[in-house]
């Protein structure tokens, strides 16, 4: 469909300009708030076209982290790029997906106007969105499925269906990274999986950095993994292996390993 | 526009006509034409400012700014007593303090550790008091004074043809703002942190939301005074939302819900011999009353009898 062309024309003005940049970088970096450290020395490599999973306890500087790259809070040392740019510049690249808990359930407002918004960060001082504007939107909400549900009020969604709408409003914005913020939480596991089959259909065109703590579903989709709690671990397959563990993530083992997942999460040892 | 918005704009531009016509023909006196004609002014601007007070949940802050115009109406009638500045109309000082206090209600304490509900209870009552105060060292020989009871509570003796066209021009400004703004305000009120993300500049829009509550209420103390203007402001908004699924319908409906409960407020008033400002501000809050009960015959039965399980 529309939305499928417009990604892959962008697809191919990124092979042209395939800088030596990666999607997101971090070095060094530590962050928080009120001089009080949450996360510390942390460097991460996003490279375009990934499909990046960081899974982390609550409380382990996920937020802290998503902050960060998206400029909102400053690091107390280390240096952010997102696509080569600092983050104030880099961020209109970014479509961010905040999570579920942060939005008024009783605001007046049909999900075609949440669409729209995501285009606000393209300026202008005509009082309305341009044709252009409304039809990144209706691409957007095609690309997830809401099309049909343009004017209905966004209250009045299940979560999934919410979800998507709130994924396609970070998607009207024509992204080259996607920024997901427990996207699956109070999601049904039905609709999990399905948004889950979206994300891999969209990371044929973007790269796709997601953080949650729930472990199970991530492993199964993204092809590279971190783990942070204050600091970070990384490791260039979706594989936990027992350093993440140790160092990273206090999370019991039988936990994780819990549930058919389709392949081994933890490495012999 | 959908059928229930077609409707409403029909009710609310029959309503606006009804009065016209009224004061046109009727023979009332000019005062009680006049209070018609605020009323109408008043309802075009509170349900439009109103319906971002009530999404953004700030009722509480905007009350601060009203009751914050009573120390400046104080502060004018002392300026013209003490220094013969008789240009110095209640109404500036009013709209002196109201902006006052929304730069300082909008300067973010919360990140330096001061409380916003703190800093707005502080607002209200140092308003209130340097309002008795600086109308304790007027001299009552040297100015017209209003009375503070007229200004708390409003007083349609107070509405002259000067105060209308006030009104009128407050309102133009207004929509001009809410028109041009209206898509960041909607941002802004739904969801800061993706306003932030978009590149607004969420300090300035949010101030901006209050400067527009602030000459709101400068409108509204006209009719129904100081202490009640919070009740145009929110009422109409809050039982518009209860029915209205996006931001502009919403509007519609609380300027509908407005016009209609201040002109029949108005009525009843005549009707009753009673001061018009209560007697708006107590037909909006018993309808409200009423639209909660009736939600809570509806949707809360269910939810209340699952807790109570």
């Amino acid at each position: 469909m529309g939305a499928e062309h417009s990604f892959q024309e962008r697809g191919a003005k990124r092979s042209r300009s395939a800088m030596d940049e990666p999607a997101i970088s971090l070095r060094d970096v530590t962050a928080g708030y009120d001089g009080r450290p949450t996360i510390e020395a942390i460097t991460l490599e996003v490279e375009e076209g990934d499909f990046y999973g960081i899974i982390g306890p609550n409380g382990g500087g996920k937020s802290t982290l998503l902050k960060v790259i998206l400029g909102l809070i400053a690091p107390m040392k280390g240096a952010v790029r997102i696509m080569g740019l600092p983050p104030e510049e880099g961020r209109r690249h970014i479509g961010y997906l905040p999570q579920y808990a942060d939005y008024d359930k009783v605001y007046p407002i049909s999900v075609w106007d949440v669409a729209l918004m995501g285009r606000r960060s393209r300026r202008g001082i005509s009082p309305w969105y341009s044709s252009e504007d409304r039809r990144a939107a209706e691409e957007a909400l095609d690309a997830v499925n809401m099309l049909d549900h343009r004017e209905r009020n966004i209250g009045k969604l299940s979560g999934g269906q919410r979800q998507r709408v709130f994924i396609a409003r970070a998607l009207a914005s024509r992204p080259k990274i996607l920024l997901l913020d427990e996207p699956t939480a109070s999601v049904d596991p039905e609709g999990q999986e399905s948004i889950f089959a979206l994300f891999s259909e969209l990371n044929k065109e973007m790269t796709i950095l997601l953080v949650s703590h729930d472990v199970g579903m991530i492993t199964t989709h993204v092809n590279k993994l971190a783990c942070i709690n204050r600091t970070i671990v990384t490791h260039d397959e979706p594989v936990i292996t027992p350093e993440m563990l140790q160092k990273g993530y206090s999370c019991p083992v039988d936990l994780i390993a819990h549930g058919d997942v389709p392949h081994r999460m933890l490495r012999n040892h | 526009m959908r059928h229930e918005e077609k409707v409403l704009a029909v009710i609310a531009a029959a309503t606006i006509l009804v009065i016209l016509a009224l004061v046109s023909f009727s023979g009332y006196y000019s005062f009680i034409n006049r209070m018609f004609l605020a009323g109408i002014l008043a309802s075009l601007v509170c349900g439009v400012v109103g319906t971002f007070v009530v999404v953004r949940r700030v009722v509480f802050m905007s009350d601060a700014i009203a009751h914050s115009t009573f120390g400046g109406i104080g502060l004018a009638f002392l300026l013209q007593s003490a220094l013969g500045w008789l240009w110095f109309d209640p109404m500036l000082g009013a709209a002196l303090f109201a902006l006052g206090a929304a730069v300082i209600l909008s300067m973010g304490w919360t990140r330096l550790s001061v409380r916003e509900d703190s800093v707005i209870g502080v607002l209200w009552v140092i308003g209130m008091a340097l309002g008795v105060l600086f109308y304790s060292l007027v001299d009552p020989r040297k100015v017209s004074l209003i009375s503070p009871e007229s200004i708390l509570f409003g007083s349609i003796l107070l509405i002259s043809e000067e105060t209308l066209w006030m009104m009128l021009a407050i309102l133009v400004a207004i929509y001009v703002v809410v028109f041009f703004l209206f898509r960041d305000l909607q941002i802004l009120t739904f969801d800061e942190e993706h306003a932030r993300i978009s590149g607004l500049n969420v300090p300035l829009i949010n101030f901006i939301l209050l400067a527009l509550i602030a000459f709101t209420i400068i409108a509204l103390i006209q009719l129904v005074g100081v202490i009640l203007a919070i009740a145009m402001l929110t009422i109409p908004a809050a039982i518009a939302g209860t029915f209205t699924d996006s931001l502009k319908s919403m509007m519609l409906s609380a300027v509908t819900v407005s016009l209609v409960l201040t002109a029949a407020g108005s009525f009843a008033a005549i009707a009753m011999d009673t001061p018009p400002g209560a007697t708006i501000v107590i037909l909006m809050g018993a309808v409200f009353i009423a639209v909660m009960l009736v939600r809570l015959r509806t949707h809360g039965g269910g939810a209340a009898a699952r807790k109570g399980a």
